[in-house]
């Protein structure tokens, strides 16, 4: 590079009003895209709390092989179905929803979203859905799991369903105007100098993920239309005895819904290719094969959906979504060498975001592999049903995008508050959730291949021993999260002030205050041309001219090296 | 292109304002059009499953009057576009009087559509089907139709710079146009 580029013109110390929000500020309609990511964020952690809260029981009850804490089968699907609808479309898309919002303007070096008062009304839709789904538990809970199947969410649920149907139906309009949202913004509001291919990898997640949800998101609310019609309108679209096919609702159920799988992972992936090479201080390894694969997940998740219905579609179509499915983890491959070809030689700094990011890596790779597994027809025919599902989901939900969130709220906290996490904290908070995750979910595969079935609260006395190791670890697992949420206070009251770079990264989010100001920046900022491009002495300079605008961090990450050492051309090795 | 040379008067953040205003609806144009795939995929579906279609002792509805109706709508939707054009170049007597003729012939045919919403016999999945889906494009038929009805009203506050309603109004019709056409299909001709 001939020039070389600074944020702002580099011309001295700014002068950035510290914008002063106070909490009432994130309890009202704002339409600046940080207190909506805010507001996001929040009230989906919230809902993560209570869905957590439904696991914990659940892990109570099955400690013994009987029925103990809950009286009748129908208690423990109420149970299991609020669970995964909360933690699915309250918890994890939302909460993705809220880093996309908070972080893909401030990518892009722009004052807010294309659409401001939009993505106000898209999350102020999710409150009001979020306390519909929970009432739905006063008027005869649904009981047919988050998948809801017709006959037992026409036939065999309380007036719930109906409620929860309904609150979906809001939640899908709202992933529908952030997707718009999302799209229109990254597509037309990219700075001067940044070209698709310069963008941040988030942002080019959120824009593969943003894309499903518009394409994919609709056929929730048609599927839901014609539920609730069934329900409260007298059709027979999912009756077989009427001339309706149960059928029809797992095709078009999980034509969105798988891949919705991929709207909760993709912006993990997206986290994570920034806290690697950012902790890793060097440059993403394959950028446009990362982008691409995105890219790739998102056209080919359109083409697999059966597969969830490999035991009741004709047989004649399970060999091609067996190949589909095989085919859709070539690209998730393709991300995960390249994830390690960046940690590979890299000068790590073991904060609780890297951790993360390895535990994501880790685990995501169990949880893809069990999912090869399961393409196979012979053997899901075998642990259909079983618990090797709902570990295999829950290695990627968890072990995926949960691990993925929680490296994103260690890396971009600083950013969104102005101060650091406590990093022995986060340490624990790593040790006892990886520990604790591990332990839960991965003996499930074993009582799965033992032929333990999902959503019972009674099973064969022979499995006690194996729900004994998971309830307990479930249990850790349930309090580690608390460490975070302990580690997200004191930190808020007395966490060493971050500064505008605290980790010394390349992308635009860092080249102003934290947190930033109403509009984002003063004035235009330039982008760096490569956004990974670590280890350059560009590199260095532009990150010297941030410390300059803004001030360095107090506390340097990388010890006992000074910052400027880590920069140096030779650091990539 | 009039409409561009109208558009070079506009600053930046209008510019851009205009250009995420259209990429945005084409956006969701192309997203809410997938609902109703779902619902002819559904029809194919139940259709399919069925012995025939329409099922034994069930008549055939008659494809005359919604041809008709679907004509109303296309020339509807042409004189939407063309009130849109002379909006842009100037031609405020020419837009109101495009418009209003749009906006009859779609009254014409959510007023029709429903006659025939409410009068066809009722024959199990048949009807249940035509029922769900000229009533769910109904819905979007009313609420557009609505938006341009209130580009009429509102008609003073619109020029040759101040257009966005009205291209948007005129966007979204063309969708209520197109969604009808692949109803349309599915339900009369095959």
């Amino acid at each position: 590079m001939a020039s070389i580029s600074v944020p702002l013109g580099g011309t001295g110390t700014a002068e950035v009003p510290r914008p002063k929000l106070r909490v009432s500020d994130f309890l009202r309609w704002s339409v600046d895209h940080k207190v909506i990511g805010v507001q996001y964020m929040v009230t989906a952690f919230f809902f993560f709390i209570v869905g957590g809260t439904l696991a914990m029981v659940m892990r109570t009850e099955l400690l013994t092989p009987n029925l103990d804490i809950v009286t009748t089968g129908s208690q423990y699907n109420t149970l299991f179905s609020m669970h995964g609808l909360i933690m699915i479309f309250l918890w994890i898309i939302p909460m993705f929803a809220g880093f996309g919002n908070y972080l893909v303007p401030l990518q892009l070096g722009a004052k807010d979203m294309a659409f401001p008062w939009l993505n106000a009304l898209a999350f102020w839709l999710i409150p009001p859905a979020g306390l519909l789904l929970l009432a739905s538990m006063l008027v005869g809970a649904p009981e047919a799991g988050w998948t809801m199947y017709p006959p037992l969410s026409t036939l065999y649920s309380g007036d719930g369903q109906t409620l929860a149907a309904l609150a979906l139906h809001i939640l899908g309009i709202s992933s529908i105007l952030g997707g718009i949202n999302f799209i229109v913004t990254i597509k037309n509001m990219r700075p001067e100098g940044m070209g698709w291919w310069q963008m941040p990898l988030f942002c080019w997640a959120i824009l593969a993920t943003s894309i499903i949800v518009v394409m994919a998101t609709p056929f929730l609310a048609g599927a839901l239309t014609l539920l609730i019609l069934d329900r409260v309108a007298g059709t027979a679209f999912f009756n077989p005895t009427a001339g309706g096919d149960p059928l029809l609702w797992q095709n078009v159920f999980w034509f969105y819904s798988h891949p919705a799988v991929y709207i909760m992972v993709l912006p993990g992936m997206g986290i994570l290719s920034e806290v690697l090479s950012i902790h890793s201080r060097k440059s993403v390894f394959g950028y446009k094969m990362i982008a691409m694969s995105s890219m790739a997940i998102a056209l080919i998740g359109f083409t697999v959906w059966a597969h969830h219905m490999f035991t009741s579609i004709q047989p004649q179509l399970r060999i091609p979504f067996m190949v589909t499915s095989m085919i859709i983890a070539v690209p998730t491959g393709i991300k995960i060498f390249s994830w390690l070809g960046t940690l590979w030689g890299g000068k790590l700094r073991l904060n609780g975001a890297l951790l993360f990011g390895i535990g994501f890596l880790s685990m995501f790779v169990i949880g893809g592999i069990t999912g090869v597994m399961l393409a196979a027809i012979p053997f899901d025919i075998h642990v259909h049903d079983t618990y090797f599902v709902v570990s295999h989901f829950h290695f990627v939900l968890f072990g995926g995008s949960v691990f993925a969130i929680y490296a994103g709220i260690y890396h971009w906290f600083p950013k969104i508050t102005g101060r650091m996490l406590n990093l022995r904290l986060s340490r624990i908070h790593f040790v006892l959730t990886y520990l604790g995750f591990f332990f839960t979910f991965f003996p499930m595969h074993i009582a799965g291949m033992l032929g333990m079935p999902r959503r019972v609260a009674v099973y064969a006395p022979e499995f006690q021993s194996i729900n004994r190791l998971i309830s307990l670890s479930a249990f850790v697992l349930g309090i580690s999260t608390f460490v975070l949420v302990y580690n997200v206070i004191i930190s808020l009251r007395s966490g060493t002030v971050a500064g505008a770079n605290p980790w010394r990264a390349l992308t635009l989010e860092w080249a102003t205050t934290s947190p930033p100001p109403a509009t984002n920046f003063i004035g235009d900022p330039v982008p760096f041309p490569d956004p990974y491009g670590y280890g350059t002495p560009e590199a260095a300079a532009y990150l010297d001219a941030i410390d300059k605008e803004f001030g360095a961090p107090e506390v340097p990450v990388d010890k006992p090296a000074a910052p400027i050492v880590s920069e140096a051309p030779a650091g990539t090795d | 292109m009039t409409s561009d040379l109208t558009e070079q008067q506009l600053s930046r953040e209008e510019l851009q304002a205009l250009r995420n205003k259209r990429t945005g609806l084409a956006i969701f144009q192309v997203s809410w059009i997938m609902v109703f795939v779902v619902l002819i995929l559904v029809n194919l579906q139940l259709r399919n499953n069925a012995p025939s279609w329409p099922p034994p002792g069930v008549d055939q509805l008659s494809p005359i009057i919604p041809t008709l109706m679907t004509l109303a709508l296309i020339i509807s939707s042409f004189l939407v576009r063309q009130g849109t054009r002379a909006l842009k170049a100037g031609e405020h007597a020419q837009f109101l009087s495009q418009w209003r003729i749009a906006i009859g012939l779609g009254t014409l045919f959510v007023v029709v559509m429903a006659v025939e919403w409410i009068t066809v016999p009722a024959s199990g999945q048949y009807s249940d089907l035509f029922r769900l889906m000229v009533g769910f494009h109904g819905v979007h038929a009313l609420v557009i139709g609505g938006f341009l009805v209130n580009v009429y009203r509102h008609e003073a506050q619109y020029d040759q710079l101040h257009f966005w309603p009205v291209e948007a109004a005129a966007n979204l019709w063309y969708f209520v146009t197109v969604a009808w056409l692949l109803f349309f299909v599915v339900l009369y001709v095959i």
